[in-house]
């Protein structure tokens, strides 16, 4: 976390004003009420930084991380990529917008395509965005984003059925990696590890952010994970951002209601804290 | 897929049919090779004969041989299948396709318009088109091609529908695939086994239509022979000639047959090939547990003297699941106690059999596992392990409350809560209905749910996830247990959610005095709940203790690791500790110690034999490590 | 509940629409016209012209359909263009034949389907279980036509021990009745019988490996207690869906089995028309069996409301 607060004086993007609102009920029920997923939030993730939002399900995190890919439509507000408009981007050249910004989610194994090799896997963002059209050349750089993301080689042959969730995961790391984007958006990416993997595939993510200086916007409901991972932290209730700052502010000296709520309730791995028992021996 | 078929051609289901439909296509392709006579040749000297050396299946009425007409009819079989399916295919895959992923208007107007249609009489709307067509085959068949395009309209897009939901379709729009692209190279390579097992299908349903219409005249016109046809006629020739109505029928069935069989198997290959092999051992009922244990007698080794508060005794429990090459240990040689009024841990990541053993304890071992029969579970004094399938209800409906981990899940969402809540009540308690009504609602209240007696109407689906663990729990408590088993309860649920359902967990067995067996992949939550815990890694239990020891000084390597790779909140240094490489399957066997291969300290000890659960110099510490003994715990944070 | 069913009954609408369009669009897709059939081949110009004017074949379409189907909405099918008898006559004489064989058949498909499921499931892998599944297997593919060919033969003929031909009404004599319909509603729900166990084994095993079974368990109900309580019920719901595809698979097979059986149902009828191009007969039958089936869908989708709440709140 060397001189990371900084970071954010170049921005990298530039979220402001976002609003997402779905049309509530069925299909035919006109005028139903609105649901405001995202309401009006904004937030900037610097060049190289590494910027965690936090929320429970339903506070419209992952809504506003679709929004920055261009998976999602906003209703209003703006997405800036550098000097370019997300939205606008993505409609002109969606290649483009991709080339600058990749995305690693939740599930590993179901976000690989079960019908194609690692290889393929690879190779698919090579010649898409980068016009790689030469196999050898496109295996010779699936290898180096395979070592790059420290998994052998001969993976490369491997079908996503046979992988297991760290190296599923990795390889979309190394998806997201090979068109070597400014900013990737990581969906709950570890969410659903075990605890061992988890770390393995953690300290992954700040070698490679050392490495490539790419920036993350990571998307998670751990705090202790996102404070491991990130410069400065967003924390997101019922579609609004109610606290931001950097890392270790928002974990040691929270302002906001729900943050400090947030966090006095994440376990911690230490008996003698044992607030939950505690907690009731007091009351 | 190559692998897919050579699975599917060396299993008897899949080469048996796959053997008789290429007979049936040679018969069509050259039905005179096979054939003895001229199929329309009329011989009015053998007239309706019996099976004979000359004619093996008789002859008809004008002394047309049986054998061969029936040879030549294959053709027709084989061809109008053909038609009729490829029809379907060519209309119905690209049309699903496209309804499927462009959705909006297209999609809901084709789909009504498929749905009214499907919902009609198909055999009748078969005769209206034939009767605007005229009889024949050819017209026919392409007719009803066209409604079997409705099934291919309605199975691609409900395939599209869910494959489109799937991360890697959107990864794929990351990565810059165009949408034919997605179309050709994502979408429908997942969806060729569906689609391969409609088709073998539709040709068996499409052939008993073809047939039918046959049988009713509407079909291929005389003297050509169809099955059908020559069942038509059977039906007056059969009481002179009993033999004729037979082979036909039986040529239908058995080709249907065939198709249905070749569907079957596909579907079964290509379910294995998804990984979906572990569905072969599918969950169900633990009769297995109570049958296998019942045979042997009980000598359990190493049963130190429980403690009079001890509750649960656990010794050397094995459970073992079936797997290609044999039964595997999933658990291993677990031992563990829980006194009365004690909270203990079970932790471990998934795989490491925490879960199998907690169902173990409850008799609730899916179909298949089976707890070995010298293995000991004592509950409040009694021996669980040999005990009958309804002796184990008897004991889960008196002493033991279970928790899951999904709480929606484990509602039955056809039933009420309040039926729910009142069953056990009824059969346990014999409370009257009211009585027990009132004392669900009593329940209720006791965990925390607002408005309990009106909730007691509501349905599962009612309920939000935290709300419904708090239902979940009242029905544990009902039948006044003193143990509760709680099998990752606060796991689906978010962060303050699960803070809200740790804590009336922790009050109620304070309350009630109850104990509780706990598991969790959480190292927080032990922390933060239990009194002990018990670590265990790829089926075995590695180490146990008191959490404050535990967590301070853990002693086996794998704690040390478990403990020391958690993200924590305050932490100075951002670099977790790693373990490398990955938790061993339950068939993986080593020689040694199963955690030698990824563990910093292995040395050439560790791999000389089994390791044993021994004592530590704390008291009631347990660790299975061969290097604990010669050196010291230090700290599990370095 | 019978306001549901109106409702319901009302929703279906459009649905008779679309069907009466299909029927009536019948008689306008055919080569040639009604009147050319009639008179035959030998039939001037002259003669065709004047007689679809009688007939109203020379009308716009729209006013054409919007006749037919006011007429028929006032119990006027039109008349047979062979015999000149009223379809609905012959409808109203002939279909309580038909429904009575599709519904014995779908009764048999339902008890023989349901049983053989569930103890299947219950016996999983053992030989009950397979000798069910081969049974199974083997309704699925014996065709209908041909049992009732058999069933005729052998035990009607052979053996004697039920009618193998005829049909006796309900009012006429109810032991009759019953009697004549036990082999043609065998042949028919056979078939139906394995497609209905299949779904009710399967459907039943994937509920049993559901959390909340596992959770009623836990409770320490008896495993019978589990499996009729917490787990028919659900496993009922796609049971109930084939079960209504059934319906209509019955009421086409209907026709075919009862023509085996001698019975003076609407399959004589309906294959005569079809052969001679009888429109008015096959588009009254199409209409009539159509809206059948979707009368027994619309009281298919009200029991989907008994077996999963959620469908009753939605």
């Amino acid at each position: 976390m060397t001189g990371a607060p900084n970071r954010a004086d170049s921005p990298l993007l530039c979220v402001e004003d976002l609003v997402v609102e779905f049309r509530g009920g069925g299909l035919f029920s006109i005028g139903a009420e609105k649901v405001h997923a995202v309401r009006s939030i904004s937030f900037v993730v610097g060049q190289g930084e590494a910027y965690g939002l936090v929320g429970e399900s339903g506070s419209g995190k992952t809504t506003t991380g679709r929004c920055v890919l261009g998976l999602q439509v906003p209703t209003s507000g703006r997405i800036q990529l550098g000097s370019d408009d997300v939205v606008e981007l993505r409609r002109r050249d969606s290649g483009a917008l991709h080339r600058r910004i990749q995305a690693v989610f939740q599930n590993p194994v179901a976000s690989l395509n079960p019908a194609m090799s690692v290889e393929e896997i690879l190779a698919e963002p090579l010649r898409r965005l980068l016009g790689i059209r030469d196999r050898s050349a496109a295996r010779r750089r699936s290898k180096d984003l395979l070592d790059e993301v420290r998994l052998p080689s001969d993976m490369l042959d491997r079908r996503p059925t046979e992988l297991s969730g760290g190296q599923a995961q990795r390889v979309s790391i190394a998806r997201a990696l090979a068109p070597e984007p400014s900013l990737i958006v990581l969906d709950e990416a570890v969410s659903a590890l075990d605890v061992a993997t988890q770390a393995q595939v953690i300290n992954l993510l700040a070698d490679l952010r050392d490495e490539t200086s790419v920036s993350y916007l990571f998307i998670a409901h751990d705090l202790a994970v996102v404070r491991h991972l990130c410069d400065r932290i967003g924390v997101m209730s019922t579609g609004e951002i109610v606290e931001e700052g950097t890392a270790s502010a928002i974990c040691h000296t929270p302002t906001d209601g729900y943050t400090q709520r947030l966090l006095a309730a994440v376990p911690v791995p230490d008996p003698t804290v044992k607030r939950v028992r505690h907690g009731l021996v007091n009351s | 897929m190559k692998s897919a078929l050579r699975r599917l051609v060396t299993r008897p289901g899949g080469y048996i049919p796959l053997i008789w439909l290429m007979l049936l296509t040679f018969c069509a392709a050259f039905p005179a090779v096979v054939a003895t006579h001229e199929p329309n040749a009329a011989d009015f000297t053998a007239i309706l004969e019996g099976p004979s050396a000359e004619h093996w299946f008789g002859t008809d009425d004008l002394g047309r041989d049986n054998y061969s007409r029936l040879v030549h009819s294959s053709r027709t079989a084989v061809v109008a299948g053909l038609q009729a399916v490829g029809t379907a295919l060519i209309l119905g895959v690209p049309i699903g396709l496209f309804v499927g992923y462009a959705g909006g208007w297209w999609d809901r107007i084709v789909m009504r318009i498929v749905d009214a249609v499907f919902s009609l009489p198909g055999l009748i709307l078969a005769f209206a088109i034939v009767a605007i067509l005229g009889p024949g085959i050819t017209n026919a068949m392409i007719a009803v091609g066209i409604l079997f395009a409705l099934r291919f309209i309605r199975l691609t897009r409900a395939m599209v529908l869910s494959v489109r939901e799937e991360p890697f379709i959107e990864a794929a729009q990351l990565s810059g695939a165009p949408t034919h692209t997605i179309l050709g190279r994502y979408l429908l390579p997942n969806m060729y086994g569906p689609l391969i097992v409609q088709t073998t299908i539709s040709l068996a349903a499409v052939l008993l239509i073809e047939a039918a219409l046959s049988f009713l005249g509407l079909g291929v016109q005389q003297p050509d022979a169809t099955w059908g046809s020559m069942l038509r006629a059977a039906r007056s020739l059969q009481r002179d000639n009993p033999i004729t109505p037979w082979p036909p029928g039986l040529a239908i069935t058995f080709t249907v047959l065939a198709f249905n069989a070749l569907g079957d198997a596909l579907r079964d290959v290509l379910a294995e090939g998804r990984g979906g092999r572990k569905k072969a051992a599918r969950r169900g009922v633990a009769v297995g547990l109570a049958e296998d244990a019942a045979a042997h007698d009980h000598e359990h080794p190493s049963e130190e003297a429980a403690g009079t508060g001890t509750l649960l005794s656990v010794r050397n429990l094995d459970v073992t699941v079936p797997t290609d090459t044999g039964r595997a240990r999933a658990v291993r040689d677990v031992s563990f106690d829980v006194q009365a009024g004690e909270i203990v841990g079970l932790v471990g990541e998934s795989g490491s059999g925490k879960t199998v053993t907690a169902l173990a304890v409850a008799g609730l071992l899916p179909r298949g596992l089976a707890v070995d029969p010298r293995a000991s579970i004592t509950f409040d004094g009694r021996q669980l392990v040999g005990m009958t399938e309804s002796q184990l209800a008897g004991v889960r409906g008196t002493g033991i409350g279970m928790i899951f981990q999904d709480p929606t899940a484990s509602l039955n969402p056809a039933l009420t809560v309040g039926f729910q809540l009142a069953e056990p009540l009824r059969i346990h308690g014999g409370m009257t209905r009211s009585a027990a009504a009132e004392r669900a609602a009593e329940l209720l209240d006791r965990v925390g749910v607002a408005n309990p007696r009106q909730r007691l109407r509501d349905y599962p689906h009612q309920f939000s996830g935290g709300v419904a663990q708090r239902v979940m729990t009242a029905m544990a408590l009902a039948s006044e247990p003193s143990l509760i088993i709680a099998d990752e309860p606060t796991t689906a649920l978010d962060v303050t959610t699960q803070q809200q359902v740790l804590e009336l967990l922790v009050e109620l067995c304070e309350d009630l005095s109850m104990a509780m067996l706990f598991i969790t992949h959480d190292l927080g939550v032990v922390a933060e709940v239990c009194d002990r815990a018990v670590v265990m890694y790829a089926g075995e239990a590695v180490e146990t203790g008191d959490v404050y020891g535990l967590f301070a000084q853990p002693c086996h390597p794998y704690s040390q690791a478990l403990l020391a790779s958690v993200p924590l909140l305050d932490a100075d240094d951002d670099r977790l500790v790693t373990i490398g490489g990955r938790v061993p399957a339950p068939n993986e066997e080593f020689g040694g110690c199963r955690f030698a291969n990824r563990c910093e300290l292995a040395a050439e000890i560790c791999e000389e034999g089994p390791v044993s659960l021994k004592p530590l110099e704390d008291e009631g510490r347990l660790s299975r490590c061969v290097l604990v003994d010669s050196a010291p715990a230090n700290g599990g944070k370095s | 509940m019978v306001r549901t069913f109106a409702y319901r009954l009302a929703a279906a609408v459009p649905l008779a629409v679309l069907v009466s369009f299909l029927a009536f669009g019948l008689v306008h897709l055919i080569p040639g016209s009604a009147s050319e059939t009639i008179l035959g081949d030998g039939a001037t110009l002259e003669a065709v012209a004047e007689l679809d004017r009688q007939l109203g074949l020379d009308r716009p379409l729209h006013e054409q359909y919007w006749n037919w189907v006011t007429d028929a909405v006032r119990g006027d099918l039109g008349r047979s263009v062979i015999t000149s008898r009223h379809v609905s006559d012959t409808l109203i004489e002939r279909y309580p034949v038909t429904l009575s064989v599709a519904g014995g058949g779908l009764l048999v498909a339902v008890a023989i389907g349901v049983a053989g499921g569930t103890v299947a499931a219950l016996r999983q892998g053992r030989l009950t279980d397979r000798l069910i599944s081969l049974g199974t297997a083997t309704g699925l593919a014996v065709p209908n036509f041909w049992v009732a060919v058999l069933l005729a033969f052998y035990v009607g003929v052979q053996l004697g021990w039920l009618p193998a031909v005829g049909y006796v009404g309900p009012t006429e004599s109810l032991f009759e009745w019953v009697k004549h319909l036990i082999m043609p509603s065998i042949a028919l729900g056979l078939g139906s019988a394995a497609v209905v166990a299949r779904q009710m084994r399967g459907g039943l095993l994937d509920v049993l490996d559901r959390p909340y079974i596992t959770a009623a368990r836990a409770k320490g109900l008896r495993y019978r207690r589990v499996v009729v309580v917490h787990a028919m019920k659900n496993a009922f719901i796609p049971v109930v869906t084939v079960i209504g595809f059934q319906a209509s698979v019955m009421l086409g097979g209907a026709v075919l089995v009862e023509l085996i059986f001698g019975m003076p149902g609407i399959g004589v009828q309906v294959v005569g028309a079809v052969l001679s191009q009888d429109l008015p007969v096959v588009q009254g039958v199409v209409m009539v069996a159509s809206l059948t089936v979707i009368v027994m869908n619309v009281l298919i989708d009200m029991s989907y409301a008994y077996f999963d709440p959620r469908v009753r709140l939605a």
